[in-house]
């Protein structure tokens, strides 16, 4: 698993994450996730494009952590661009319906910022 | 007919004993990729038993087990092909707590971030992934298994 972190400017906020979001994987970043997505009240876009597995336990991660930002007034959008698999998980699951899904970059940070 | 079918079932069939042990969870995954590709079941199948197994294993380990040594934790991989069907199923054998999770009602998917809690996400998961969901409780183990057919 691996986490970066990119500041576009003072507002925004680009979280990836890459690898398997399973037990092992949640546990690694999950400690950097919380720290990178709820320390600012930022809007932040959650690229998932690379993950290649999402399990209930990463998908937990990304709830916590939208919510937590949300009651700091800040916002968390996902991007996911052509990573059919993980889009799926998160249609099955209704989290979509929670924390808004993008396969385009574009619209992922206007929607974060809007 | 029955004696073929069981024949084909056993040549394709394949075994694991993990640890009761979220540090076995990955060797698993690893063990159901290469099982599963070796017998010819597609990606995207696979992609499915290994969501399901990762929420299985999930389960067993949160439930945890009466006292005394942990007992393993069984797996067991089975390939079958009728007709223009095939179905691979997996079945985890845990010795924890007897615990039904046909029996457990889904809770409701939350409309709203600030309604969502955690829980209860991996049995709906495996609920919804899976084509065929069976248990039963016998000589102090769970056995739940799952299929997807394709």
């Amino acid at each position: 698993m691996a986490i970066d972190f990119e500041d576009v400017n003072e507002q925004l906020r680009i979280i990836s994450l890459s690898g398997r979001l399973d037990i092992a994987g949640t546990s690694e970043i999950e400690l950097k996730f919380t720290t990178l997505s709820t320390v600012t009240s930022k809007r932040v876009v959650v690229d998932l494009t690379s993950i290649s597995f999402l399990a209930s336990i990463g998908i937990r991660a990304l709830i916590t952590n939208a919510k937590a930002l949300q009651q700091r007034g800040g916002k968390m959008v996902l991007f996911v661009g052509d990573n059919a698999v993980v889009a799926k998980t998160l249609e099955m699951t209704g989290i979509d319906v929670l924390i808004p899904m993008f396969t385009d970059t574009v619209e992922a940070q206007k929607e974060a910022l809007a | 007919m029955i004696g073929q079918l069981a024949v084909s079932d056993v040549d394709t069939a394949a075994a694991l004993s993990i640890r009761a042990d979220v540090s076995e969870v990955r060797r698993a995954s690893e063990w159901l990729e290469k099982t599963c590709q070796e017998r010819g079941v597609p990606e995207d199948e696979t992609g499915r038993l290994d969501l399901c197994l990762n929420e299985a294993l999930a389960n067993a380990l949160t439930h945890g087990q009466a006292g005394g040594a942990p007992q393993p934790i069984r797996l067991r991989l089975a390939v079958s092909r009728e007709n223009e069907v095939a179905e691979a199923t997996v079945t985890v054998s845990d010795a924890g707590i007897a615990f039904d999770p046909l029996a457990a009602v889904p809770k409701l998917r939350p409309k709203t971030l600030a309604e969502a809690e955690p829980g209860g996400l991996g049995l709906f998961m495996i609920q919804s992934i899976t084509d065929k969901l069976s248990y039963r409780y016998d000589d102090g183990y769970n056995h739940l298994s799952f299929s997807v057919c394709w």
